[in-house]
C-alpha cells in the first residue's frame, strides 16, 4: 500500500533537531486543526455541531478574561489536595501492608472488596454524607485515588528484591531502618508509576464530580456553558481541561524522571 | 573466626505443595581464616547452607556457631556477597560502601576514609559518584565486595559471586579476590558450581550431594598460589579438578535422575 | 519475598502450635475482617447514636437490596448499565485493537495517531461529555459513544506497544519458514502480543464502568448510576447503599468474567501454567 503523505522532510531551518522532531511528531494536530477550520468555515458541518476553531479560540480568550482562571483554580486546588493526601496516605498504607502481616490481613480484604467498585459510584454517597460542597468532591477524589496508590505501593514493597533486604540486615540495619532506608527507596519506581495512574484518575473524578455536583470548577463551567447554548465556550473549556490533564501528566513524568535519575 | 555446622537440617516450603528436605543433617567444620569452597550440582542446597550461615533462614534442626556464638540472625560479623550484586541502585558507589559503615559508631571523617580506602582497594577510584546502573557487571561486584569488606566482618560469605560475570571478567575477579584475601585473611565460605574456580581459590573444597544436601567429600586443595596463571597449568591442579569434577558429576547425574522421576 | 523479619529464630521449631495458629489466622482472617466490619456496622446503626439517614443499618440496606432485586427494578437498571458499558467496551476493543495494530505496522497511521493517542491518554476525556451530548443526543448513543471514546485510548496505546514489542526473532523465524504477511499477523504477532493486549483490555474495562456511571448521573434516565443519583437527591440513603452494593457486584462479575476469558485464551502461556497471581 503506497500512501502519498506530505510530511516536512527537512526542518533544518528550525534550528535544533530536537525541536524539529517534536514538531514533526505533533504535526498531525496541525493538520486536524486546518481540516477543522476548513470544514466548518466551508459549511460542510453545521456550526451548531462544531464551531469554527477560530471561534473557539476567541471564546477561550474571552472566558480567560472573565472567570476561567477562577474555575480552573478551584478545580486544580481540589484535585491537588485530594491527590496529595491520597499519595501520602496510600503509599504509607501500601508499604505497611507489605511489611507487617497484621496490617495486611486487616486491610487487604477491604481493598479487594473495593477494587472492582467503579469509583464514580461513590458520588451519590458523598452527596449524602458530606453534602454538595468542596469537601465531598475532595473526599471523593481522595478515596478514588487511594486505591491505585495503595495497590502499587503494596506490590512494589512486596516485590523488593530479597537480597537487598538481606544485605542491609547483614550490615547491621534494624528492621525499622530496613523499612525506611531500603524498602521505601526500592519500591519508589513502582509507587511513582501508580501515582501517575492516580493523577489521571484525579482529573476524571474532578471533572465528573463537577459535572454532577455543579457549583464551581471547570466541570461546572462546561456544563453551564453547554446548557446556556454557548457551545464555543463549552468547546474551549473542554479542550482547556483536557490540555491541563495532559500537561500535568507530562510534568509528572519529567519530575519523576528526575527523582529516579539513578535508573538507566 | 571458626565456623561449626553441626547436623543442620533445613526444609524448603514452597507456596504450594509439600515441604522438601533441602539439607539433611549436614555437618562441617571450618577453621579460622580458611578459604572453603562449597561445590555441588544445582539444587543441592549449597546456597541454602550459605543463607543459614548468614542467618537469613531458620534452622529446622542442628546448630550453627560462628566463633563460638550461635547464629540466630544476620549481622555485621558475617558479610555477604551475592551473585547479582545486591547494590542499592538509588545510591552512588560511595553511598553504597558507606551504608554498612553508617551502622557502626564512627566519626563521619573516619567513615569516609574507610569507604575511600575500600573503593581504592577494588580499583574503582574515580567512580565514587557513579550509580550502579552506569557500571559494568564486574564493577558492580567490586562495589559489592568493597561494601562488605568495609565493615570488616570476621567471616565472608560469597554466593556464586562471579556467576553473573562474563568469562574474562570472572578470571580477573578471581585473581583480585585472592589478592585482597591474601592481604587481610578472613574465613571465607565460597559457593560455586564451577569446579575449576573452587580448586583455584580454596584451601579446601567441600563437595555436596544432590538434594537433600549432605557433605559427600572434602578435598584438600592447598597449592602455592603465588602465580595463579601457572598454577592452573600444573598437573597436580588438573588432577584435582578432574577428581573433584567426577565427584560432582556423579551427584549431578543423580539429581537429573531424581528430577526425571519426580517432575514438577 | 519481602516482609518484616518473618524468619523464625533458630531455637524455635516450625511445626508448633504457633505455626498452626498462624495458618488458621491467615485463611480465616480476611473473611472475619469483613464479617467484623458488618457486625460493627449493624451494631452502631442499631444501638449507636448515628443518624439513620447517614448510615442505615446493614439489615435495612440488605432488605432494600433484595426488595429491589426481586421487584425486577434492579435487574432492569443493571441490565441497562451493563448493556451500555459492554457495548462500548466491545466497540472500543474492536476499534482500539485494530488501530493499535495498524499503528505498529504502518507508518502513516502511526504518524497521524501518535500525538492524538499520546495527548488523549492522560487527558480527562469525560470533560467532552457535553460535546458528545450535543453530537449524539440525550439517550443511549451519547452514553455509549462517550464510554467507548474514554476507553479506547488505553486499548490503542497498549495494543500498539504490545504489537511493537513482539520480538524480532519470532518474526524473523516465521519469515524464514515462509510465512506470508497475513499468516505472520494472525499466527505469530497476534498470539505473541495477546497477553499485553488483554492486559490493556482489562484496564479499559473498569474505565468503562466508571465512565458509564458518570454519563448516567449527568444525563439521567434509567440505569444504576442515575438511579443512585436520584436516590441521593431524594434523601433515600438505603437506596444509595443498595445501589453501591449492586454496582459493586456487577463490577466484580464483569471483571472476573474477563479474567476467566484471559485464562482461557492464554492457557498456553506460562503465566497461567505457573499460576502467578497479582493483587
Amino acid at each position: 500500500m503506497i500512501f502519498p503523505v506530505i510530511v516536512p522532510v527537512s526542518l533544518s531551518d528550525c534550528g535544533s533537531t530536537q525541536m524539529a522532531l517534536v514538531l514533526r511528531r505533533y504535526s498531525p494536530l496541525l493538520l486536524i486543526v486546518i481540516v477543522w477550520e476548513a470544514v466548518t468555515r466551508g459549511g460542510l458541518i453545521d456550526e451548531l455541531f462544531l464551531p469554527m476553531f477560530s471561534d473557539v479560540v476567541i471564546a477561550f480568550w474571552e472566558i480567560l478574561q472573565e472567570d476561567l482562571l477562577y474555575h480552573v483554580g478551584r478545580s486544580v486546588a481540589r484535585g491537588f489536595t485530594a491527590l496529595a493526601c491520597a499519595i501520602v496516605f496510600g503509599a504509607s498504607i501500601g508499604v505497611l501492608m507489605a511489611w507487617y502481616k497484621p496490617v495486611r490481613i486487616l486491610v487487604k480484604p477491604v481493598i479487594q472488596c473495593f477494587y472492582p467498585m467503579p469509583k464514580s459510584a461513590l458520588i451519590p454517597l458523598a452527596i449524602i454524607w458530606i453534602g454538595l460542597g468542596d469537601a465531598s468532591k475532595i473526599t471523593l477524589i481522595f478515596i478514588g485515588c487511594l486505591l491505585p496508590v495503595v495497590v502499587s505501593a503494596f506490590n512494589a514493597a512486596r516485590g523488593v528484591d530479597e537480597v537487598l533486604i538481606w544485605s542491609a540486615r547483614s550490615m547491621g540495619a534494624t528492621e525499622g531502618e530496613v523499612l525506611r532506608e531500603i524498602v521505601v527507596p526500592a519500591a519508589l519506581p513502582e509507587i511513582l508509576h501508580g501515582v501517575r495512574v492516580a493523577l489521571a484518575l484525579s482529573f476524571i473524578l474532578m471533572v465528573s464530580s463537577e459535572l454532577i455536583i455543579a457549583n464551581d470548577g471547570i466541570g461546572f463551567l462546561i456544563g453551564f456553558l453547554g446548557e446556556g447554548g454557548d457551545f464555543k465556550g463549552m468547546f474551549a473549556c473542554a479542550i482547556t481541561i483536557a490540555s491541563i490533564g495532559f500537561c500535568a501528566d507530562r510534568l509528572y513524568l519529567y519530575v519523576s524522571g528526575r527523582i529516579l535519575s539513578w535508573q538507566e | 573466626m571458626s565456623i561449626s555446622i553441626d547436623a543442620v537440617t533445613h526444609e524448603y516450603r514452597p507456596p504450594r505443595g509439600r515441604p522438601v528436605l533441602a539439607l539433611d543433617r549436614i555437618s562441617l567444620e571450618i577453621a579460622d581464616r580458611e578459604f572453603l569452597a562449597l561445590l555441588g550440582p544445582s539444587g543441592c542446597g549449597k546456597s541454602t547452607l550459605l543463607y543459614l550461615l548468614g542467618g537469613f533462614l531458620p534452622l529446622a534442626g542442628g546448630a550453627i556457631t560462628v566463633g563460638g556464638k550461635a547464629v540466630t540472625a544476620p549481622g555485621p560479623d558475617r558479610g555477604v556477597v551475592f551473585q547479582h550484586f545486591a547494590l542499592f541502585p538509588w545510591k552512588t558507589v560511595r553511598e553504597n560502601v558507606l551504608y554498612g559503615l553508617g551502622k557502626k559508631r564512627l566519626e563521619k571523617d573516619e567513615r569516609l576514609r574507610i569507604a575511600q580506602e575500600h573503593i581504592d582497594l577494588v580499583h574503582l577510584t574515580g567512580f565514587e559518584d557513579a550509580f550502579p546502573s552506569q557500571l559494568s557487571g564486574g564493577m558492580k561486584q567490586r562495589v559489592a565486595i568493597a561494601r562488605t569488606l568495609a565493615i570488616d566482618p570476621d567471616v565472608l560469605l560469597m554466593d556464586e559471586p562471579f556467576g553473573a560475570l562474563d568469562a574474562q571478567t570472572r578470571i580477573i575477579m578471581q585473581e583480585e579476590l585472592l589478592a585482597i584475601w591474601g592481604r587481610s585473611p578472613k574465613t571465607v565460605v565460597f559457593v560455586t558450581h564451577d569446579v575449576r574456580e573452587a580448586v583455584l581459590l580454596a584451601d579446601r573444597v567441600a563437595v555436596m550431594t544432590a538434594r537433600p544436601g549432605r557433605i559427600k567429600e572434602i578435598v584438600e586443595t592447598k597449592f602455592d598460589r603465588s602465580e595463579l596463571n601457572e598454577l592452573s597449568k600444573t598437573p597436580e591442579f588438573v588432577e584435582q579438578v578432574d577428581y573433584i569434577w567426577n565427584l560432582v558429576r556423579e551427584e549431578a547425574l543423580a539429581a537429573d535422575a531424581a528430577r526425571a522421576a519426580n517432575p514438577g | 519475598m519481602a516482609g518484616a523479619q518473618e524468619t523464625v529464630p533458630n531455637d524455635r521449631k516450625p511445626s508448633s502450635m504457633r505455626a498452626i495458629g498462624g495458618r488458621l489466622f491467615e485463611t480465616v482472617g480476611p473473611y472475619s475482617v469483613i464479617v467484623g466490619i458488618i457486625v460493627l456496622w449493624e451494631a452502631s446503626a442499631q444501638w449507636g447514636d448515628i443518624d439513620p439517614f447517614l448510615l442505615p443499618a446493614f439489615s435495612t440496606v440488605m432488605s432494600r437490596f433484595f426488595a429491589d432485586l426481586f421487584s425486577g427494578k434492579m435487574l432492569m437498571n443493571a441490565g441497562l448499565t451493563l448493556w451500555r458499558a459492554l457495548t462500548a467496551f466491545g466497540i472500543a476493543g474492536l476499534l482500539g485493537v485494530t488501530l493499535g495494530i495498524l499503528m505498529a505496522r504502518t507508518v502513516p497511521v502511526r504518524w497521524f495517531f501518535d500525538p492524538i493517542v499520546s495527548i488523549g491518554l492522560p487527558a480527562p476525556k469525560i470533560a467532552l461529555l457535553p460535546i458528545f451530548m450535543l453530537w449524539f443526543g440525550l439517550f443511549d448513543a451519547a452514553k455509549i459513544m462517550m464510554v467507548a471514546f474514554s476507553a479506547s485510548f488505553q486499548i490503542i496505546a497498549t495494543t500498539w506497544a504490545a504489537t511493537r514489542a513482539v520480538e524480532k526473532e519470532l518474526i524473523w523465524s516465521a519469515r524464514s519458514l515462509g510465512a506470508t504477511d497475513r499468516q505472520l499477523l494472525w499466527q505469530v504477532i497476534l498470539p505473541a502480543a495477546l497477553p499485553q493486549i488483554l492486559t490493556g483490555l482489562q484496564i479499559a474495562l473498569p474505565i468503562c464502568m466508571i465512565v458509564v456511571l458518570v454519563t448516567e448521573m449527568v444525563m439521567g434516565g434509567e440505569g444504576l448510576g442515575s438511579a443512585m443519583l436520584r436516590a441521593s437527591r431524594f434523601a433515600d440513603s438505603p437506596g444509595v447503599f443498595s445501589g453501591i452494593l449492586s454496582i459493586g457486584i456487577a463490577g466484580f462479575l464483569v471483571i472476573k468474567s474477563l479474567e476467566i476469558v484471559r485464562r482461557r485464551l492464554l492457557s498456553w502461556h506460562q503465566e497461567v501454567a505457573q499460576d502467578r497471581a497479582t493483587v
